[in-house]
């Protein structure tokens, strides 16, 4: 199943298939530069709660969102 | 990622997996950063990045974010964001890290090519990846250049007569550039001509950065090739406060490696792109799809028959085209 989008990019899934579908333009991106990034506790891979903005103390951070570690 | 950590970048990653899914995610790939666990898309939500031209319907993918990433400063404070068009294209995580630590470090070991004379050095460096090319993930072409003191460039306008720094980046089919991005200038006086002109001087760098589309680097079939040939074409003028040396035009050239994934365990279901085939996804699609079956039952038998007749009719159009 190799398929090449509309930007050029091939994946295993088929086109039109709604995992292929991306941000339409104009989609909201979250929190804007300038922002202090929002709150939030998710426990991670070993079941501990990590308080983001705790955790990270005075250090500068890098959050990823990704799509799955599972497909 | 011990780049991250030497530098004192906390770096987090948050999907809609479970804990188990990312555990195992966690110790077969070596990850060392914390995988956050989003079941309930909650965060992705309340950050307004819920892919939503995702229905509902679809259930087992329904919940996934639009990818992905926030660099913030020591006061949790964005920085920088980094969202693309297409989940294709991602950035390299040193590209993460610059924009965390507002300068650019380039590995030892990236692939380069020197250049320059007269007092004037240039080198063109593949920053990110270990120097590697990806599908969809932008990497940079990095231009430095050091400048004996005394001499400055010119940047974009100038009048007649003076050329301005420019540099172009190509490689084969399929090697995407984005525009430069061009470091800040200082204004000096030209008395000559009675106007004010912008320059540089020192050390500086211009980036390109660059992606490869499925022409040049898919993940869904193996490469062509093993390295692409990039270049890098630079020309400047160097003057002083008094004279200018002639303009120079040379081209630099790199042999970049393109990232090798594991093709022959390609399928959707496999962990595509992943490098090496450590890690067994299939007990936790499993449970993925049990968890969004006890959610949403019926849409997620919509989604499978969705997907059955999607991939039939692919198939289809594939072999139609022979």
């Amino acid at each position: 199943m190799i398929e090449r989008d509309e930007h050029g990019f091939d994946a295993p899934a088929p086109l039109g298939h709604p995992g292929r579908r991306g941000l339409p333009p104009g989609h909201s991106t979250g929190p804007a530069i300038g922002e202090r990034l929002p709150d939030f506790v998710l426990p991670d891979a070993f079941g501990r709660e990590i308080d983001f903005h705790r955790d990270r103390g005075e250090a500068k951070a890098v959050v990823v969102f990704f799509r799955s570690a599972v497909w | 990622m011990p780049k991250f950590e030497a530098a004192g970048v906390r770096l987090y990653a948050i999907s809609y997996d479970d804990k188990r899914a990312l555990r195992e995610f966690a110790e077969k790939q070596s990850i060392p950063f914390p995988l956050l666990s989003d079941v309930k898309s909650e965060v992705i939500r309340r950050y307004g990045i819920l892919n939503d031209a995702i229905d509902k319907s679809d259930a087992f993918l329904f919940g996934i974010p639009f990818p992905g990433a926030y660099v913030t400063d020591e006061a949790g404070k964005v920085v920088s964001r980094f969202f693309h068009q297409s989940y294709k294209k991602r950035d390299s995580p040193e590209v993460l890290l610059d924009a965390a630590l507002g300068r650019i470090e380039i590995d030892e070991a990236a692939p380069r090519a020197t250049g320059g004379e007269s007092g004037v050095r240039i080198e063109a460096a593949v920053h990110g990846g270990r120097g590697t090319i990806r599908q969809g993930v932008v990497r940079q072409l990095v231009v430095s250049f050091e400048l004996e003191p005394g001499l400055h460039l010119y940047t974009d306008p100038v009048p007649e007569g003076l050329t301005a720094t420019q540099v172009r980046v190509s490689g084969p089919p399929g090697f995407v550039t984005a525009d430069p991005i061009l470091p800040a200038t200082k204004t000096l006086r030209h008395e000559g001509l009675g106007v004010d002109l912008e320059t540089w001087e020192g050390r500086f760098e211009i980036v390109v950065p660059f992606h490869a589309d499925g022409r040049l680097a898919s993940e869904t079939r193996p490469l062509d090739t093993e390295t692409a040939s990039v270049e890098v074409e630079v020309r400047y003028q160097a003057c002083n406060e008094v004279e200018c040396l002639l303009p120079r035009a040379e081209t630099l050239r790199l042999e970049v490696p393109l990232d090798v994934v594991d093709v022959p365990k390609l399928g959707m279901h496999n962990g595509h792109g992943q490098r090496e085939g450590l890690y067994d996804a299939m007990p936790h699609m499993r449970r993925l799809f049990l968890r969004k079956a006890r959610e949403n039952p019926v849409g997620i038998l919509r989604f499978a028959w969705k997907n059955f007749r999607m991939e039939r009719e692919a198939r289809r159009r594939l072999r139609d085209q022979g």
